[in-house]
């Protein structure tokens, strides 16, 4: 039974290949990602080709990467379904052909982002036939703005990275979308969004008998073969070489060595972040994020920072007391230690946070950044509100478009009644591109 | 007052509070019968000054203390309010920085034995004669966590896979006691579980509400009448207190049609001290017609309806019943189903939905105390009262506040800094 579905996969895949050289012979920088679709004119002020929208706000949450991460009293400008101002409503002027949307004691600030969510579409993640699997596209299971994200939406997170799951070493490649557009086309931020590597705990499971020898040798030997392939090709359009043979399970690699796209890790425990760092940082050289970081992964955060490995939390928010038999992970017998506040102490700053939903109700991403301060995350210069927003757009390179409340970028902002890590604060509005997506004015609460 | 808050701003509410707080205070201390004592201890007393930033005491007036004292004299309190000299002999403890409040109390809990077993007996559908006091293990790892997330007072009760689960204790989540020092009441109250889950499928009767309702008054009409004939019956000793209005009684009823039987059964006609627990799904419907017959309703686990609409739009269950004037409104976690250690986060979730934050506070001290008549002991801090006081870094329904901090009965049962992180 296996032996005949294995049969048709390939025989099916080598049908795809076959017509797909020919569309792609043409098209010598294959794989370029799509780019997105504009949306299709309207005349609603903020929208592509709409008037300019303001909105006037008690405090805007600006976080930049570098500079004044707030601005009390602002205003916010967006035209086109970008933003063209922020500043203190004293000193910025509002266009006269300008709506204004005046929020009051409200709050603004960027829409979230989660770089570790596995609810875009369809359920069917895990495809468990090879242990790695780098040309699989999740892309195939977006369903734009379902259910579940019209929820997570209402929440105020705007993009999420949706990701295979982690029941083989290399899941496949995952996909950068935002929330609340219906067309994939305006949906999509970037494709592929990254590759989906589960270096441990999880693809044992694929059969009896693995181990983490067994499939670090593995996808070692695949990496060696993927990154050489994408060498290749490098050297052919540098003028060196001749034309290396197409490989469709490869194409991922000449994205992850040009630095298009980022190897976003499913690692926690001591010896597997290690095994991040060392074979795929320091070996392959490919940009790679933690995805996950717990357990006592957090132990590694100094050698981690000092790679430019960023490190994404959840779900998991702390380390908790190992009593048992044998103790697991072994770092802390009394009480818990805040995951977040470990790896800070550590000197990492680019710490951010993700939900891995449904484990954590994608809706929920703001309570991992509050959990976080709970066990002694240090948030006095917002770095709650960072981790939500502008380190993950960083981390996944996608903070040209969005992640702050700066020129330039996406208008991809909520409104929302206060301080987002304070439960008892809700979101009013949600706007992505500019498009208001959410209103609890006019549409039914979600959450 | 509290209606009259109900259209105003959170920061006008507070200012409200204070205002009023400050008008009442001279009355409440003339009311008191309970006088700070000041002297110093005696030979052999043990007693502990706190000192806080802010005490958040839950008294009837609402005091709220900056840079505030506690005096713990014994088990006891012996005076709270603003900064003074110690009397001789307190030890003043440290690590007392940050916000005082009075423990949480949590009237819908079932983590007594120590997980999910040994609370459901399903025999039979009544059960008067059982207590939940024998399945006790004090100070079990769910009860530690309990105690550091600031809950400090639980009514352990049965389960409702039975329609009359027997009766429930109320014990302090006291972190290394035996049962006796854990232990305020063995037999605090009944456990009566008016639909859904206690529904018995196989055969025999109670398959519907008929069947149910039946079931209860038959064993009610029972108890009452051993009480009229002056007869002692060893089985229905507990329920007869049930009617004599000497214990309390907490009913596990959801939706209307069962907010609606329990409150004809248990307020209307047997006129017990009921309380009614959940009010999930539309219960909220019935709300105003609860609040008129009296019955004090404790919300939870469930926050919010997005049932009765059908349409995925989500409704606070708790800003509901406030918003029908609800006395004593208190919510619930129904541990292990919500964590025990995340009560708070039940009154900021409510708070979230609609409802007042200040009254989130009260939901989950002083209301469910007075709720089940066991104000005179905890659920705020005042003087006389049990010394069961939680410090936290910040706002008590703030998830990112840590507890620093837990006494119970006037001795630490949790510190932060010396224990690590529990929660």
């Amino acid at each position: 039974m296996v032996i005949m579905k294995r049969t048709f996969l390939f025989s099916a895949l080598l049908a795809t290949s076959a017509s797909l050289t020919h569309s792609f012979a043409s098209d010598s920088s294959f794989p370029t990602p799509t780019p997105p679709a504009n949306a299709v004119p309207t005349r609603i002020a903020g929208e592509l080709g709409g008037p300019g929208l303001a909105v006037k706000t008690r405090k805007a949450l600006a976080v930049p990467l570098e500079g004044v991460q707030f601005v009390d009293n602002a205003v916010l400008l967006v035209k086109d379904g970008k933003i063209v101002g922020l500043g203190p409503a004293a000193t910025t002027p509002i266009p006269s052909d300008f709506e204004v949307v005046d929020a009051g004691e409200q709050w603004i600030m960027p829409g979230m982002i989660d770089l570790h969510s596995h609810v875009g579409g369809t359920f069917d993640i895990n495809e468990m036939v090879y242990l790695t699997n780098p040309g699989l596209r999740v892309s195939a299971s977006v369903i734009p703005h379902n259910d579940t994200l019209k929820v997570t939406v209402a929440s105020g997170v705007t993009t999420i990275l949706f990701i295979p799951g982690s029941g083989v070493n290399v899941g496949g490649q995952g996909i950068l979308m935002k929330i609340g557009l219906d067309r994939f086309e305006e949906a999509l931020v970037r494709n592929p969004g990254s590759m989906k590597l589960a270096q441990a705990g999880n693809p044992e499971g694929w059969t009896v008998g693995i181990g983490r020898s067994f499939m670090n040798w593995n996808t070692r030997a695949m990496f060696s073969r993927g990154v050489l392939y994408a060498k290749k090709w490098d050297d052919f359009e540098k003028g060196q070489g001749s034309k290396p043979e197409r490989n469709f399970d490869l194409d991922i690699f000449r994205e992850l060595y040009s630095k298009r796209t980022q190897i976003s890790t499913h690692t926690q425990i001591y010896q597997v972040v290690m095994t991040t760092l060392t074979m795929v940082k320091k070996q392959f050289g490919l940009d790679v994020y933690i995805d996950h970081g717990e357990m006592a992964g957090y132990k590694l955060a100094g050698f981690a920072k000092d790679l430019g490995v960023n490190a994404i939390l959840g779900p998991r928010n702390v380390e908790v007391p190992t009593r048992q038999f044998i103790n697991w992970t072994g770092s802390n017998p009394e009480g818990i230690l805040g995951i977040a506040a470990e790896y800070q102490k550590r000197g990492m700053k680019m710490i951010g946070f993700n939900t891995d939903a449904p484990v954590i109700p994608a809706e929920e991403l703001f309570l991992q950044a509050s959990m976080a301060v709970r066990h002694g995350f240090d948030a006095t210069n917002l770095e709650s509100v960072r981790g939500l927003t502008i380190v993950p757009a960083v981390t996944s390179g996608i903070a040209d478009r969005v992640g702050s409340l700066e020129v330039g970028k996406d208008a991809d902002f909520v409104i929302m009644t206060g301080d987002p890590a304070d439960p008892r604060t809700s979101v009013s509005r949600v706007f992505t591109n500019g498009k208001r997506i959410y209103d609890t004015a006019k549409d039914k609460r979600l959450f | 007052m509290r209606r009259a808050i109900e259209h105003t701003s959170l920061k006008e509410m507070r200012t409200f509070v204070r205002v009023g707080a400050l008008a009442l205070g001279l009355f409440a201390s003339c009311a008191s019968t309970r006088q700070a004592d000041l002297s110093a201890l005696r030979e052999g007393e043990h007693g502990f000054a706190v000192r806080c930033d802010k005490i958040l005491t839950a008294d009837d007036a609402d005091h709220i203390y900056t840079n505030g004292l506690i005096l713990v004299r014994g088990s006891k309190i012996a005076y709270v309010g603003p900064n003074r000299e110690i009397p001789a002999g307190y030890r003043l403890l440290e690590n007392t920085a940050g916000v005082a409040a009075p423990g949480m109390v949590d009237l819908h809990s079932h983590i007594h034995s120590g997980g999910f077993g040994d609370v459901n007996d399903m025999v039979t559908p009544v059960n008067p004669e059982f207590r939940a006091a024998s399945a006790l293990r004090p100070s079990n790892t769910a009860i530690k966590t309990a105690c550091a997330g600031g809950v400090t007072t639980l009514y352990g009760i049965p389960g409702s896979g039975t329609s009359m689960g027997g009766f429930g204790l109320v014990y302090k989540t006291k972190t290394h006691a035996t049962y006796d020092e854990a232990v305020m009441k063995s037999v605090g109250g009944m456990k009566i579980a008016q639909s859904y889950n206690p529904e018995r499928g196989a055969g025999d009767l109670g398959q519907t509400r008929a069947g149910l309702s039946w079931i209860l008054e038959d064993i009610n009409e029972k108890a009452i009448g051993a009480t009229r004939q002056g007869r002692t019956d060893r089985a229905l000793e507990n329920l007869q207190k049930i009617h004599t209005k000497e214990l309390p009684v907490l009913i596990h009823c959801a939706g209307s049609d069962g907010f609606t039987a329990a409150s004809r059964m248990w307020k209307e006609k047997y006129d017990t001290r009921c309380i009614l627990s959940h009010g999930c799904f539309d219960a909220h419907a019935t709300a105003k017609h609860i609040v008129a017959v009296g019955a004090p309703i404790n919300a939870g686990p469930r926050m919010v309806d997005y049932f009765s609409t059908r349409d995925g739009r989500i409704t606070g269950i708790t800003a509901k019943y406030e918003a029908a004037g609800a006395e004593n409104l208190s919510v619930c976690t129904d541990s292990p189903v919500m964590p025990q250690e995340e009560l708070f986060l039940q009154g900021t979730m409510s708070a979230r939905y609609g409802a007042d934050s200040y009254n989130m506070l009260r939901a989950t001290t002083i209301h469910p105390a007075r709720a089940f008549g066991i104000d005179d002991r905890v659920g705020s801090i005042e003087v006389g009262k049990d010394a069961d006081i939680v410090i936290r870094s910040g706002d008590p329904l703030d998830p990112r506040s840590r507890v620093e901090l837990v006494l119970i009965d006037g001795e630490v049962q949790y510190d932060r800094r010396h224990d690590g992180q529990w929660f």
